[in-house]
């Protein structure tokens, strides 16, 4: 007979941290997940749903009320294959997808994911890439996540790598966008990691010759 | 010199507080001791509530004591309190048009969030309303004769009970139906909820009475194409669509239906909503009134190619009931009050394309499933698939077209109930295991609670959450067959596959296609999703902005079978208060033409939408019948030499009241 165990279970309020749902709520539609019925039409629809440790449903639960760290610390937002299944269906009209989005974020954030998972791996070093040479390369992108998640992986999938780059699906030398525009690249990233749009004046694109970067994706054009 | 000649105005100016709903905002005192320096101001008090008695008291004894000849309320919405303060003002001595409410609330205080601004506004209002006020005229109200017809459209359960409250009352009444029956969507529901009485069994007698009932001229196959006149005197024009069968010769034999060459019914029945099949010669259902078969032009062989034998007309024999030759007719009616009693309709689940209506066969909306197990339906009431197996397993989806930001977004109120009773009836009648699916379970009615209580007892599942699709991709054998339903138990925390037979979409209540064209024919206001307005959502739920015009049932918003009869009832007793009045008191804001400011310009003659003015040749003047003018102030603004004004509105008012806001 196994020992019982008791575990304590209730949760105090003062272990709640309800700020977390705030920062998803500043996020562009976030204000939606006030509405949430907790109907379970999205955890119905993910075609991942029965793999998470929280459904999309409970995730937004768990977020209103504050449930901090069981959010952040989910697996389900790392699972979400982003097929916006959810939000199509959703009959609150909340974009669920981006709300994972939005967790994935304050993960990343806090530090907290998990190390070996592909997917936040893949999305940092997609980054690291695109700060670098502007362009992905898929070699050294694949090399790289696989080094840092399942580096015994490459012991095994270095035959479909080869079938790629013989039918040219795979370039070895990464290329590099050409320098204005690499500024201008970085630039933007800058912008939208931390300054606001107006500190930053294209190099040498002028207004005439395209469209001019806004916050939140609006594009003006001066040459009606 | 003013409005009354040359007596003296003595103005009193009443602050109300509406308890915190003015005074939360506005600085009341400061308010009143402002009007208490206008000209012409005697006295200006304010007070916690001037709609009490106490502070209506306060008007009548500052009359008296102050010889007041004009009275300023400045408090909430005309709509609310005007008639209240003219009869305090009336109680006080005075004409009670000498009286002018300011709207400090809706137009202030609930609107502003600075209680500076606010009081601002409301001292320019109240000067304003003095400055105008000083203006004003004695008037006297006109009377107008109610004619005791009443028009009642739409010929459901709501309008039915309206037309038998007042039949029985002595009152005539049109009830016109624009389907073949009378008896609108209770007539095709098998039992109703929370008793189980049998729809059928409670609506058939007063469909019956409808017909036997001498008062009522009931009109069915009919629209109402125009509309015109005001209350206690609407002219209406009412269009009869021809049924080929003479209603005042044919005794409903059906025997017509029998000799028809159509041995079996082969064009989908409205009725059983494409279930059940019908001839082109049909009874829409047995229990129909009135008791008569109509033809189908579309699909009668006779119109189509004049080559059938007729055995419907050979049968008919001497009765010669049946007439091919019937058109289109207009008629014209003359009522006093018209009640809306036009219904829903129901949400079109292919508009949400994930459950699969129209594309499996074997979805049924839920008024086809009420069809399914109704005894007189088209399986007589065996509940069998369209392949004719017996169902196993049956999931009710709730909320489809309801609580959904992508479709409707309000709660249409009778289907958890009614997924109930279905989830009762086909358990009861196949033995199958019932699903219900649900958001939240809203059984808020007398017996409502008791009879979910006895359906969980019945062993039916109840899972919280929404179906987020229904797919027949099995996934192992068996789900082979089957429609797949995923869902998130949202109780148990787990996401769900579960396969069933028959799948039952409990849709929503929607306003009628054409609620727009009949509420512009009608001048009825109309919430965004298309219901009816009513006058106030809890003190005037079956009146409308239109004087005369009342509504019954879902045409104002979805609910269930004993609202909708209380409220018919309601409508019923309203209509005829006005009919047993006798009149109407309608408002002095007749227009008038000055004679010798009139440049005999025919403006007005033309622009009036009443024709309430005419041309007297021989003065070279326009002259208006003020029994026809319905105060619209057309003409006032049309006319170029100021000669046509109005009472209420006349332009020194007007300008006064401007300037008192401006300077």
């Amino acid at each position: 007979m196994s020992r019982v165990s008791f575990v304590r279970k209730v949760k105090y309020e003062k272990e709640l941290q309800r700020d977390v749902a705030a920062e998803v709520i500043a996020t562009p539609g976030g204000e939606k997940i006030l509405s949430c019925l907790q109907c379970g039409t999205c955890g119905g629809a993910c075609p991942l749903s029965v793999y998470m440790d929280h459904t999309p449903r409970r995730l937004i639960g768990m977020l209103r009320e504050g449930f901090k760290q069981e959010v952040v610390e989910s697996f389900a937002i790392w699972l979400c294959a982003s097929c916006y299944e959810c939000t199509v269906l959703c009959p609150a009209g909340i974009k669920v997808t981006d709300v994972m989005y939005a967790l994935k974020r304050i993960a990343i954030h806090e530090g907290i994911y998990p190390r070996r998972f592909p997917i936040p791996v893949l999305a940092k070093e997609f980054m690291e890439m695109l700060k670098g040479t502007g362009r992905n390369n898929e070699f050294w992108l694949v090399l790289r996540v696989l080094l840092k998640t399942a580096p015994m992986k490459l012991l095994t999938s270095w035959p479909l790598g080869l079938r790629l780059w013989r039918r040219g699906r795979m370039c070895l030398i990464g290329s590099r966008i050409p320098k204005p525009a690499g500024a201008d690249l970085r630039r933007m990233l800058e912008v939208l990691e931390h300054g606001n749009a107006s500190d930053v004046k294209p190099s040498n694109v002028t207004p005439s010759q395209g469209p001019d970067l806004l916050p939140g994706g609006a594009v003006s054009r001066v040459n009606a | 010199m003013n409005g009354n000649g040359n007596k003296s105005v003595k103005i009193g100016v009443y602050v109300c507080h509406c308890g915190t709903n003015i005074a939360g905002k506005v600085d009341v005192k400061a308010l009143a001791e402002s009007a208490a320096g206008l000209p012409g101001v005697v006295v200006s008090r304010e007070y916690k509530y001037m709609c009490s008695d106490p502070g209506q008291d306060l008007i009548v004894k500052d009359t008296k004591q102050f010889g007041l000849n004009r009275i300023v309320v400045a408090s909430c919405s005309p709509h609310l309190h005007e008639l209240t303060f003219r009869k305090t003002t009336a109680n006080a001595g005075e004409n009670p048009y000498l009286f002018h409410l300011v709207n400090i609330r809706e137009h202030v205080s609930w609107v502003s969030d600075d209680p500076a601004a606010a009081t601002e506004k409301a001292k320019a209002l109240v000067k304003a309303a003095v400055a105008r006020v000083f203006w004003h005229q004695e008037l006297q109200p006109r009377r107008v004769p109610v004619n005791p017809s009443v028009l009642i459209v739409g010929g459901g359960i709501a309008g039915i009970h309206a037309a038998l409250t007042l039949a029985s009352a002595g009152k005539p009444v049109y009830l016109v139906e624009r389907k073949p029956s009378i008896g609108g969507h209770m007539a095709q529901f098998d039992k109703t909820f929370p008793t189980l009485d049998c729809a059928a069994c409670i609506l058939t007698p007063k469909m019956t009475s409808v017909k036997q009932q001498p008062n009522i001229h009931l009109m069915t196959l009919a629209e109402v194409s125009e509309v015109s006149g005001f209350v206690g005197n609407f002219k209406v024009k009412v269009k009869r669509y021809p049924r080929y069968i003479d209603e005042a010769k044919c005794v409903g034999c059906g025997e017509c239906i029998e000799m028809c060459v159509y041995k079996e019914g082969k064009y989908p029945n409205d009725f059983d909503l494409g279930l059940g099949k019908r001839k082109p010669i049909y009874m829409p259902f047995p229990q129909a009134v009135p008791p008569v078969p109509l033809i189908d032009p579309a699909t009668c062989i006779e119109f189509k190619s004049h080559k059938c034998p007729k055995g419907c007309v050979e049968v008919c024999g001497d009765r010669d009931a049946i007439d091919f030759s019937q058109t289109v007719k207009e008629v014209e009616l003359e009522v006093g009050t018209i009640i809306m009693a036009t219904g829903f309709k129901t949400f079109e689940p292919r508009r949400l394309p994930q459950y699969g209506y129209g594309k499996f066969p074997n979805v049924y909306t839920s008024l086809e499933v009420e069809r399914l197990v109704n005894a007189s339906g088209p399986t007589l009431g065996q509940v069998v698939l369209r392949d004719g197996r017996r169902p196993e397993a049956i999931g009710i989806l709730h909320c489809i077209g309801s609580r959904d930001e992508n479709t409707n977004r309000y709660c249409s109120r009778v289907c958890c109930m009614y997924s109930l009773k279905l989830a009762h009836l086909l358990k009861e009648k196949t033995g199958a295991h019932v699903y219900n699916f649900y958001i939240d379970m809203r059984t808020p009615g007398k017996g409502f609670e008791e009879f979910y209580k006895r359906v969980l007892e019945d062993g039916v599942s109840f899972i919280r959450g929404k179906v987020a699709g229904v797919t027949t991709w099995a996934q192992s054998p068996a789900e082979e067959g089957k429609l797949i339903l995923r869902v998130e138990d949202t109780l148990l925390g787990v996401v769900r596959r579960i396969p069933v037979d028959m799948v039952v979409l409990s849709v929503a209540m929607e306003a009628q296609a054409d609620a727009e064209n009949v509420r512009r024919l009608f001048n009825l206001g109309c919430s965004a999703e298309g219901w009816f307005l009513e006058r106030h959502p809890k003190l005037a739920p079956v009146d409308t902005f239109t004087d005369g015009i009342f509504l019954a049932g879902c045409c104002q918003g979805p609910k269930d079978i004993p609202d909708t009869v209380a409220q018919a009832g309601a409508a019923a007793a309203q209509s005829m208060s006005l009919i047993d009045k006798g009149y109407v008191e309608m408002e002095p804001n007749t227009a008038w033409i000055e004679e010798e400011l009139c440049s005999g310009c025919h403006v007005c003659v033309a622009m009036c939408p009443y024709t309430a003015i005419h041309f007297d040749a021989d003065k070279k003047v326009a002259v208006l019948n003020e029994a026809l003018c319905k105060g619209c102030g057309t003409c006032v603004a049309a006319c170029p030499s100021g000669a046509a004004q109005q009472n209420l509105f006349r332009d020194e008012q007007l300008f006064a009241e401007v300037e008192g806001v401006l300077v």
